[in-house]
């Protein structure tokens, strides 16, 4: 695919503004939002072929990005709006601009891709069903697909901020679409709020970093990212204000700051508790929002700005342990759920989990490439879980399923392909990101870093055994056996508009693994690894790799003695050798369960195992009493301050002002002839009491 | 001339509403009050100050100075104009007072000739008080402004008007009354070099150096201290600052809806207005000093999590929003003192921002009170099905008020703890920062519980009214807010840059003082 055969260099799309306006990506969705918003009721389909037209020529326009960079084109970095202008010399300019350089334009393809085949996908599971409200449902769709991708292109961290917050409010929106049942709009509550708490140290991390490198630029000489590690190798931080602290201690602070708006939007332990609740949306919106984009975007922020957070081994380590620990947390939780969303949102946790860890454990490239293969498949798994649904005359548990392979075949074949990929069986995508994953943090581990990274690593191979076993039980509950209700027996029909997305999306599952066969690349020629070449800048110009926003650069600075000081150990083995046994390892980690699940759930009516567990059963479907909880924070700790503080502002501090003051005798009755009175009077007294003060300051004074 | 015929344009219209019949006086006064409107705005394209009206350097805009009488060895001045930091506020005035005029259509059905009358007076009083340069002047405004609202609350208001309009009477009265002593104090320390009261021949007075004359046995810094405490306490009410902000919750409760929206909207803003005239940059030697930084800095951070923690206890929608101005007026404290460029502007612009979105949350809750006959969150549920046009519009309102970027909030939000995060004259200024930013996760706390709980979920309604979609007439004046509450969330530096530039020659006061400027 992309740079294999480099296209002529002349190469252009004429309708297309390609690299050059890449913006306009952006912007289709925002008209497209504003027009249904205003015309929605009038447009044909409510609003569902605009938003296909402008996701689909969103998504034409990512592409010609991307093969524009693949023929040589330069990044595009450039400042579009200025929000609000500093004063010379003293005080912060706040802008919004572009970056557009290998990362973001491939981000820009993923999320064009699943917000175009979403809004197709829409077509059969909302507007078929005869949904109400839907020009509500489009705009903020819409809305939606601009703001992630105005976040995916932002060139500094408060833009990304500023949109990060917006597609919380889409999701906001379209968690709570069918607000008139308390589920839905509770669910909506919850993931504003827990995602804002993680918000709340994203906010102070961008005021830190302003109020440290006086920018917040992600790229260029003067970003904050080059000037933190021009600090740091030089050993002299004297151009930043570190606030009384070490460079790196104080570097360290500012990445865990931002880290908690990306383990807030990424539904990382402890946070992640709203991602379940939000499967009370619509379908088609768990599968863009909740599953492939918006999840993303806490990981996309952490790549955004990696060079930055490999200066920081403890950052680092912090976020692998937080990664590998989510992986395997959110995995145990989807082994024993009934509904087939919900072990899907407790998978997409989990998986999330794993670019994390990989993002810890120095594994910047297999962290964004397992976020690309994930994206592909978890929506595949989620849209397949919204055919089935509505073919189901919307039941979601499992357990009332069974035997649909016949009837759904497409359905079927895709959330197979969907599956496999998810439980990492050669040669899905699922295999070789995840197995890349592992193997980046197992090398940095067996270098000498942290022993925190060992553990990560443990769990993260844990959670491969346990992603396997729900993976296909999940397949087996849902497809095999025999029917278990009489709507498995006579399922509806899978219309085409949900059809086509489902096909793409299984056949991207099953190819999408080509683009970085890491595993094998001891036998492999250098140049297949596409991703790795692709994320190292090989084929745009030689500003890029100036702009130090390469996978290579960042692997640099990670390896260096002034960053994170992480090296790679190939325990004995070779480096070819390790990736090797490293992917067999895990294929073989996953076969095993999957076939002990094909023995517990394949056959004709599988018996529910899950309740031999007693109550360790009874603590997973209950998340740990996670959420228990944190509505005791909320209503055990914060409403009881919150009554106690009103109880003492009203009794005490209003109290004394009734008691002291006159007001009480004022209004009680005693002045009721001046009450009544007209105006004159209270003028008459204000002037009286100005002229006395007068008076006293004259006296005083001595100019009488 | 244009400030001249502002005044007098909405002086006279408020007398002509006052003798018009109670039918025509509704749009009788909307109608009128677009022409102070119409010239404030204009005034925007003719605006052309520069610098701090107070300070020297500065040209103000649209100014007139003319000697008016002569008290002892002062001589008093009709003395007006405007800067960067006042005319935001006019302009805010202007367009708060026609919608929340036309937000009174609905509510007020009686003595309605009065009521638009003493809306308008109100707002005469208003454009005085930010305009006055002169401190006599200033002050009669500032107090004529408690009358009509008085008024407003006392004769339009709930069950407990009376009480609430006395205490708020009383009580910010109580408070001009210390804030004036603060100020003669000062006046009689600079001595007989002082011979008007303009105020920036007292800021250029307070500048130049030491007060020669002792005033009730204080004399140099210790009296700039007083002064500046006593001066704080008055504007403290106003604003107001915990612990002195009793009156604000029973004053917005009682009052009727556009009549919050002036209260919350404008009225708090004259004691961060104040403050930033007075105590920042008069006394900024005073402010900057240490520990008085420190105090005042956390006594905002106290103010915002004090407030907000209230808020989060409160069940009425309006009490919900009242709470809330007391936080969003913490913000303000909190930029102010930080004494950097984006901490002092931010904190204006967030008057301006807080004007125009506790404007649309009052006047919201108010559209949807005319329906319901209720404000108790607890009595009311799913009203986005029945009335869906402001259900939502109260839904981005109370985003914007959660900071919603893109929003004006955002932005006024944002700056503010940029600029205090970087504070050098507030020692361990990040500390109060982040405490004082975790109100943003608080305020989204108790609004997306009002709104779950009000606007989503099925519908229900203790009170039994049939409910309809509001008229046009109520919903217009809050897409007008929404809109520019947008505007000026994407574009901030409408009024942004001319906020900077009179802040600028307040901050260099700090490094005139020995501060250091970053």
């Amino acid at each position: 695919m992309v740079g294999l055969t480099p296209l002529s260099a002349g190469f252009s799309l004429p309708f297309v503004p390609g690299i050059g306006g890449v913006e306009v990506t952006v912007l289709f969705p925002l008209v497209t939002f504003l027009l249904i918003l205003a015309f929605g009721r009038y447009l044909p389909f409510k609003g569902a072929y605009l938003g296909i037209v402008s996701t689909g020529v969103g998504f034409l326009v990512a592409v010609a990005t991307v093969i524009q960079l693949a023929t040589g084109a330069g990044i595009r970095h450039e400042t579009l709006h200025t929000l609000v202008a500093g004063v010379e010399g003293a005080g912060v300019t706040l802008t919004f601009g572009v970056l557009i350089d290998p990362l973001s334009a491939l981000m820009l393809t993923i999320v064009g891709l699943i917000s175009l085949l979403v809004h197709v996908f829409s077509l059969g599971y909302m507007n078929a069903e005869g949904e109400i409200d839907l020009p509500r449902y489009y705009a903020a769709l819409s809305l939606f697909t601009f703001s992630m991708m105005a976040f995916v292109i932002s060139d500094n961290l408060l833009m990304s901020f500023v949109f990060f917050e917006l597609v919380g409010l889409c999701s906001y929106l379209l968690i709570g679409f069918w607000y008139r049942k308390p589920g839905p709009a509770s669910a909506a509550k919850k993931a504003f709020l827990v995602t804002r708490f993680g918000d709340y140290f994203f906010l102070i991390g961008v005021v830190a970093v302003l109020g440290t490198f006086g920018t917040a630029q992600f790229a260029g000489t003067e970003s904050f990212v080059t000037m933190a590690e021009t600090a740091l190798e030089s050993g002299d931080a004297s151009g930043i204000n570190t606030f009384g602290f070490g460079a790196q201690t104080w570097f360290t602070v500012i990445g865990l700051l931002v880290l908690g708006g990306a383990v807030g939007k990424s539904a990382q332990f402890p946070l992640h508790t709203w991602l379940p609740d939000a499967m009370e949306g619509p379908t088609p919106v768990s599968a863009l929002i909740h599953a492939a984009t918006m999840v993303a975007a806490g990981v996309y922020l952490i790549a955004r700005m990696y060079g930055f957070y490999a200066l920081s081994p403890t950052a680092l380590s912090v976020i692998a342990l937080v990664g590998g620990f989510t992986a395997f947390f959110a995995a145990t939780m989807a082994l024993v759920k009934q509904e087939l969303k919900q072990v899907l949102a407790y998978s997409t946790i989990s998986q999330y989990g794993y670019m994390m860890l990989a993002l810890g454990g120095g594994g910047y490239l297999a962290a964004v490439f397992h976020l690309t293969t994930h994206a592909i498949f978890k929506a595949l798994l989620f849209l397949g879980a919204g055919a089935i649904i509505i073919s189901m005359h919307h039941e979601e548990n499992m357990w009332e399923m069974g035997g649909l392979k016949d009837e759904l075949r497409t359905t079927y074949l895709a959330f197979l392909a969907g599956s496999l990929a998810l439980a990492g069986i050669f040669p899905f995508a699922g295999f070789w990101s995840k197995d890349e994953v592992l193997y980046e943090t197992l090398i940095h581990a067996l270098g000498g870093g942290s022993p925190v990274l060992f553990v990560a690593y443990a769990l993260g191979l844990l959670a491969v055994i346990m992603t396997a076993f729900y993976t296909f039980r999940m397949v087996l509950l849902t497809f095999h056996g025999e029917p278990r209700t009489d709507a498995a027996e006579d399922p509806h029909a899978v219309s085409l508009s949900m059809k086509v997305p489902l096909v793409v999306l299984g056949v991207l599952s099953v190819v999408a693994g080509l683009l970085n066969m890491a595993v094998l690349k001891s036998v492999l020629p250098k140049d297949a690894l596409l991703l790795e070449r692709w994320l190292n800048g090989e084929t745009v110009g030689g500003e890029f790799a100036e702009g130090a926003l390469t996978a290579e650069h960042y692997h640099h600075v990670l390896t260096s003695e002034y960053g994170a000081g992480y090296t790679a150990g190939y325990g004995g083995l070779g480096e070819g050798t390790l990736a090797l046994v490293g992917g067999v390892v895990a294929l073989v980690l996953a076969v095993i369960p999957a076939l002990v699940a094909w023995r517990l759930y394949g056959g004709a009516d599988p018996d529910p195992h899950m309740t031999n567990l007693g109550s360790l059963r009874t603590l997973l479907m209950n998340n740990y009493y996670q959420d228990e909880y944190q509505v005791w924070l909320a209503r055990g700790v914060t409403l009881p301050v919150a009554t106690l503080a009103n109880k003492f502002d009203q009794g005490l501090l209003d109290g004394i002002v009734d008691g002291s003051g006159g007001v009480s005798l004022f209004a009680g009755g005693r002045f009721q002839r001046l009450q009544s009175g007209v105006v004159t009077t209270y003028v008459a007294l204000l002037a009286l009491g100005l002229l006395v003060l007068l008076l006293v300051f004259a006296v005083t004074g001595g100019w009488l | 001339m244009l400030i001249e015929l502002l005044l007098a344009a909405t002086f006279l219209s408020a007398l002509w509403v006052f003798v018009a019949s109670d039918e025509t006086a509704p749009k009788l006064a909307a109608w009128l009050s677009l022409v102070p409107l119409g010239l404030s705005l204009y005034m925007w394209t003719q605006f052309d100050a520069a610098g701090n009206g107070l300070l020297a350097g500065s040209e103000i805009a649209f100014e007139t100075q003319i000697d008016w009488f002569q008290f002892g060895q002062y001589t008093l001045q009709y003395h007006v104009g405007v800067d960067g930091v006042s005319f935001p506020l006019v302009v805010l005035v202007t367009v708060l007072t026609t919608l929340a005029i036309i937000s009174s259509w609905t509510p007020i059905d009686e003595r309605q000739s009065q009521f638009y009358g003493l809306m308008l007076l109100i707002e005469m009083a208003l454009l005085g008080v930010f305009t006055s340069l002169d401190f006599f002047l200033w002050f009669i405004f500032w107090e004529a402004v408690l009358i009509p609202m008085y008024f407003l609350i006392a004769v339009w208001g709930g069950p407990r008007r009376k009480y609430a309009g006395a205490k708020f009477l009383l009580y910010t009265n109580l408070g001009s009354l210390v804030m004036f002593v603060g100020l003669f104090m000062l006046v009689l320390g600079l001595g007989d070099s002082l011979t008007q009261l303009s105020l920036p021949a007292i800021a250029q007075g307070l500048q130049a150096g030491e007060l020669s004359r002792p005033v009730f046995g204080l004399a140099g810094a210790d009296l700039r201290a007083v002064a500046f405490l006593l001066l704080f306490l008055g504007f403290a009410v106003k604003v107001p600052v915990v612990p002195f902000h009793t009156w604000l919750p029973d004053a917005h409760v009682q009052a009727p809806s556009p009549v919050s929206v002036i209260l919350a909207g404008v009225l708090l803003k004259m004691g961060t207005y104040a403050l930033l005239r007075f105590n920042f940059t008069m006394l900024a030697d005073v402010a900057t000093s240490s520990p008085a930084a420190e105090i005042i800095a956390a006594v905002g951070v106290v103010s915002v999590i004090y407030g907000a923690m209230l808020a989060l206890a409160q069940r009425d929608l309006k009490r919900i929003v009242a709470y809330s101005s007391i936080s969003s007026m913490g913000y303000v404290i909190v930029g102010l003192v930080a004494f950097t460029p984006h901490g002092m502007s931010g904190a204006t612009f967030q008057m301006v921002s807080h004007g125009l979105i506790s404007g649309l949350l009052f006047m919201s809750v108010g559209v949807l009170y005319n329906a319901t006959h209720t404000r108790m969150v607890g009595d009311m549920g799913g009203l986005a099905d029945k009335m869906p046009l402001t259900a939502w519009i109260f839904v981005a309102g109370s985003f914007a008020y959660m900071g919603l970027p893109l929003m004006s909030g955002f932005v006024a939000e944002v700056l503010i703890f940029i600029g205090a995060f970087d504070s050098t004259v507030v020692a361990g200024a990040p500390v109060f920062t982040a405490i004082a930013m975790f109100g943003i996760v608080i305020v989204a706390g108790y609004l997306l519980w009002a709104m779950q709980r009000a606007i989503f979920g099925p519908f229900e309604l203790e009170t039994d009214y049939d409910i309809e979609p509001a008229p046009v007439h109520d919903v217009a004046p809050l897409a007008v807010l929404l809109g520019l509450i947008i505007l000026l969330g994407i574009q901030p530096d409408l009024v942004y840059e001319a906020i900077q530039d009179a802040i600028g020659p307040v901050l260099e006061l700090n490094s005139v003082f020995g501060g250091e400027l970053r």
